[in-house]
């Protein structure tokens, strides 16, 4: 019962700070084409129900996807597409501040999760990079490997370099870097270690899919530091989607 | 009258010379040399530069939101689920989702059957799982209610692979989800949800497929 009384308090919150945001002003904009053609949703299929005029403003309230939430001037709210905002303009006469999509080369922050194998085990990894330069990016990264004798949590932190960055649906990747492993045991026997550190080379792939969409493959190769006589090798591939902003 | 090349010439000339001395008595007097000049200060422009800022316009591309529904733990029967989600719209017909759930097992048919016998232990019953799903929205649509009333809708299926933790173990598990969304408000959601979580189990002995499906309901916003 608390965790339900939990659950709804959590709820509450989260409708009043939502509540609270949709109270916010928006920006005025003026429309210069002959008309402006309001949807009754954010999508393309959603039907016309209203047509603003040349000269009359808009009040732009937040978007959505490819949409734009307007208010027109008698009040009525609808969604428009955003190629047809673009061609607004401002009540000073510049052009709509629609922001273009993070161009797809020079994208700094990068949110991605995929599936993979690792040591031949099943993987899932998410990661987060952050790129200094069009081709430099340090690449943080957590997966969890699912063995049948043991499960491991693993995390690395590396620099990656994109060969041709400039390419937008295949780009070649290189990479190199550090991480932790800890090992869990699931059956006998019992792991010698409770972890390790590990090292790797990369060798991967991107490519842009739409908007803010890529797709990522990489294969590492990574050396395990172990207190055993033998160093250990594994050898790891993943494919994964990720969002750019 | 004849206008000849050579007078047009001498007119121009002439013309352009009175313009000279015009401009010669305009110029400013000149000044003595013996008078102290001023001197030369750099005049500061009292002008405030203008804030130029473009206004933002704010993206809702996330849902946040909460789930309650029931999930049957093949052989431990239907047990009440809890979870929290969130959502990036990347296209209108794209998102990607993330969850987190955890529930419990009841007993299974064998326990029933020999209350003696203790298949799991208690923390071994917790079913906890993560998610990381991929979504497609098939079937954008509108929900009439009466005349007067429209809700936006939008039928979608998911796909994802994640952890689910059972009887103490992670097990690496895939999901397919087919749900429904309809926005009370442009910013609240409400959900229907069925996810069945698949894995290998061998807690019976022998290495099995088991499915473990889900039926929530869940509100989210927008934001």
């Amino acid at each position: 019962m608390p965790r339900l009384l939990a659950l709804v308090l959590v709820l509450q919150a989260l409708l009043l700070g939502a509540g609270a945001h949709a109270a916010g002003a928006g920006v005025e904009l003026v429309v210069t084409e002959p008309y402006l053609e309001m949807h009754t949703g954010p999508g393309r299929g959603y039907p016309v129900f209203y047509v603003i005029g040349r000269g009359e403003t808009v009040v732009v309230l937040y978007s959505r996807t490819d949409w734009y939430r307007v208010r027109a001037p008698r009040g009525q709210e609808g969604w428009v597409r955003r190629e047809d905002l673009r061609r607004t303009e401002t009540a000073d006469g510049g052009p709509a501040p629609i922001v273009p999509y993070p161009d797809f080369t020079s994208h700094r922050w990068e949110l991605g999760a995929g599936y993979g194998i690792y040591n031949r085990e099943n993987l899932v990894t998410v990661y987060t990079d952050f790129g200094f330069t069009n081709s430099l990016d340090i690449e943080l990264v957590l997966q969890q490997a699912f063995g049948t004798i043991d499960s491991r949590l693993i995390g690395t932190i590396g620099i990656r370099n994109t060969v041709l960055p400039e390419w937008r649906w295949f780009s070649p990747t290189i990479g190199i870097g550090t991480g932790y492993q800890r090992i869990s045991s699931i059956a006998p026997p019992a792991p010698l270690e409770a972890g390790n550190q590990l090292a790797y080379a990369s060798l991967g792939a991107r490519g842009f899919i739409t908007r803010r969409f890529m797709w990522r493959f990489d294969w590492r190769t990574y050396v395990v530091f172990n207190n055993v006589n033998k160093t250990e090798e594994l050898e790891e591939w993943k494919f994964g989607l990720a969002v750019f902003f | 009258m004849e206008i000849r090349p050579g007078s047009v010439l001498l007119a121009a000339l002439l013309l352009s010379g009175c313009g000279w001395f015009h401009r010669g008595d305009q110029g400013p007097a000149p000044v003595p040399v013996d008078e102290p000049q001023p001197d030369p200060t750099i005049i500061e422009p009292q002008v405030t530069r203008r804030e130029v800022k473009t206004p933002h316009i704010k993206a809702k591309d996330f849902e946040l939101g909460a789930y309650v529904g029931a999930l049957s733990i093949q052989d431990f029967g239907v047990n009440p689920l809890y979870g929290l989600s969130i959502a990036y719209h990347v296209t209108e017909d794209f998102f990607l989702q993330a969850d987190v759930a955890r529930s419990k097992a009841g007993q299974s048919s064998l326990e029933q059957v020999f209350p003696d016998i203790s298949v799991l232990s208690n923390s071994g019953r917790r079913f906890t799982y993560y998610d990381l799903d991929v979504g497609y929205n098939i079937l954008p649509g509108e929900i009439f209610l009466g005349r007067g009333r429209a809700f936006n809708s939008a039928l979608y299926v998911t796909v994802g692979v994640g952890d689910v933790k059972f009887a103490n173990i992670d097990n690496f598990a895939l999901n397919f989800g087919v749900g429904g969304r309809i926005l009370i408000t442009d910013w609240l959601s409400a959900h229907l949800d069925v996810r069945d979580h698949v894995f290998d189990s061998d807690l019976f002995g022998v290495s099995k497929n088991v499915h473990n499906i889900e039926t929530t309901l869940g509100l989210s916003v927008y934001y």
